[in-house]
């Protein structure tokens, strides 16, 4: 039973006090910046201080120094699959950012600094909300039933409705576009359509009388009301959207585009609003720049959703984490439907989305 | 030779059980899993530095770090180290008043850094960063969360053996038991040393 070489009382105590010493040094540099010595130095003594004392802990107080060498081999393994882990993982983040950054096309004035966050995404999110703290939420909660007036304010909303009055019926479509054109007269029975989801409204509430007499009045400025179901909106979101794009509509930088404090600007823009909905029917693939980060990924086409979800999603990313839009109509399925005849390809509708005058 | 094996009796009570390595199997299975947990802790790590810098809102590392107090609790882990090497040595001896005493220590220094850990968490949440706030609370919480749950089993684990050691006789024989939960409190101690420079001190550099 021979007592192996482990280091005595006296060895812990040293290597104890070295330990101390250390970490107050690593301490001392942070606190007490060193201009003499320089961030890149500082840094390297860091690291280096840092693997001192996992080497000693690991040697003296693990005993791998006087030990069976066969420990060493399984954790040194261990260690260095960690390691080859971790630099994957950097590279899988940080390389193709770095590729991005050198293709011709994003290698212009102001693209430079892609690990910097762009000052008008923080601004868009400060001013949009699109993340809130404890604080601005206390300030200013986000109640369901909020109303949106932009022509005519609501005799009475419902809890679960979000609602918005808009002063014409969504724009225009293309000939045959008779389901935007019967959804708008429904205004008359706002408050009764309140609990009805919109897929269902058209057919559930307007009288046929009223129907025919409303297809003139779509041309007509007069104030409709257009509502859906906001917390079937959230729900179709967080079941398709929310894995890539996040629940509070941040993306994740590098991988997936922000959509809050992006796509209110898209909406905005003329032909917005159908580029929106185009891209979640259709898809979208190559290279993008949203707030000055290139992205290049595919978005898949969610055809398969109904029409109902894909709208309801739709107004549900556009004003979550912001206040709508001016002049926000919001999406209703017949918008969708009308859509579908046009079975773009995910690269069509980025020729599409660069005809908008986006990168 | 060929006679004793057409007999297919069966083995002879003096074979010894079949073992791949004279070494203590326990102490080889705590070092195959501090391996495994090392790779654990490397991705938790490489995911907390792929996604430093990129969340949209704060609070961000600056705005909640303390330094100073995350020193005193990183000192007070490193101390732990060294009482736990003190109780295996005091074991070793068959010193089993010393190693009821280093023990403890140990236990109670580690619940000391726990409170730490609880007090800076608390900070935290009440300055706004949450696990769904942004991507630095997201991956920093996930990070010291886990290493946190791994002190508690520490400490869970070293209060264990201080009660066993009432209970029923313990010796010098039993060494190898307290030498696994060491090397385990030694590994959450050294991952601790990474998270501390990297997470904490590369932050103000």
């Amino acid at each position: 039973m021979a007592e192996t070489k482990h280091s005595s009382v006296t060895t812990y105590l040293i290597v104890a006090i070295i330990l101390g010493v250390i970490t107050y040094i690593e301490f001392a540099l942070v606190e007490y910046p060193q201009a003499w010595l320089g961030p890149s130095w500082t840094l390297v003594w860091l690291i280096t201080l840092s693997v001192v004392k996992f080497v000693m802990v690991v040697m003296f107080f693990m005993h791998l120094k006087a030990d069976d060498r066969t420990y060493t081999g399984f954790f040194s393994s261990g260690m260095f699959i960690a390691m080859a882990t971790f630099v994957g993982l950097t590279a899988m983040f940080v390389l193709p950012r770095a590729v991005s950054a050198t293709r011709p096309q994003n290698v212009v004035a102001g693209k430079a600094a892609h690990n910097e966050i762009p000052e008008a995404m923080l601004e868009n999110v400060r001013t949009g909300g699109a993340s809130r703290g404890p604080a601005q939420i206390a300030d200013n909660p986000r109640v369901k039933d909020r109303t949106v007036p932009i022509a005519a304010p609501l005799a009475s909303n419902d809890a679960s409705t979000y609602t918005v009055n808009v002063a014409t019926p969504p724009a225009a479509e293309e000939a045959g576009a008779t389901p935007s054109a019967a959804e708008a007269p429904s205004g008359a029975g706002e408050a009764a359509s309140a609990t009805t989801p919109t897929t269902e409204a058209p057919s559930g509430e307007a009288p046929s009388g009223e129907a025919a007499s409303g297809a003139p009045a779509g041309a007509a400025p007069a104030a409709t009301t257009v509502s859906w179901d906001q917390e079937h909106g959230k729900a179709v979101f967080n079941a398709n959207c929310m894995a890539c794009h996040q629940a509070s509509g941040e993306g994740i930088p590098g991988a997936f585009p922000p959509l809050a404090g992006h796509s209110d600007d898209i909406y905005a823009l003329d032909g917005g609003r159908q580029y929106l909905l185009d891209t979640v029917l259709f898809g979208l693939q190559g290279p993008i720049t949203v707030n000055g980060a290139p992205y290049n990924g595919v978005m898949p086409a969610w055809g398969h959703l109904a029409d109902g979800d894909i709208a309801d999603a739709l107004n549900h990313a556009l004003t979550a984490w912001s206040d709508p839009p001016a002049d926000f109509q919001p999406y209703v399925a017949a918008d969708v439907e009308a859509r579908r005849p046009d079975n773009r390809t995910p690269d069509e509708n980025h020729a599409a989305r660069e005809a908008l005058g986006l990168d | 030779m060929s006679a004793d094996a057409s007999h297919a009796s069966p083995a002879p009570a003096h074979v010894a059980p079949y073992r791949s390595s004279k070494l203590p199997d326990v102490k080889l299975l705590m070092w195959v899993f501090l391996a495994s947990d090392t790779m654990f802790f490397g991705s938790l790590i490489g995911t907390y530095l792929a996604y430093h810098n990129r969340s949209l809102v704060g609070p961000l590392p600056r705005d909640v770090f303390d330094i100073p107090l995350t020193t005193i609790s990183t000192f007070v882990l490193l101390m732990s180290s060294l009482l736990m090497v003190l109780s295996l040595h005091a074991l070793r001896q068959n010193d089993i008043s010393r190693f009821r005493l280093w023990t403890a220590g140990v236990a109670i220094f580690g619940s000391i850094f726990l409170g730490f850990q609880v007090f800076e968490f608390t900070h935290f949440v009440n300055a706004g960063l949450t696990v769904h706030q942004n991507l630095f609370g997201t991956t920093f919480f996930i990070l010291t969360g886990t290493h946190g749950i791994h002190v508690t089993v520490g400490v869970i684990w070293l209060v264990s053996a201080l009660i066993t050691s009432y209970l029923r006789p313990t010796t010098a024989k039993d060494a190898v038991y307290l030498e696994i939960a060491g090397l385990y409190w030694h590994f959450v101690d050294i991952v601790w040393i990474v998270i501390f420079t990297v997470v904490y001190l590369v932050e103000f550099v």
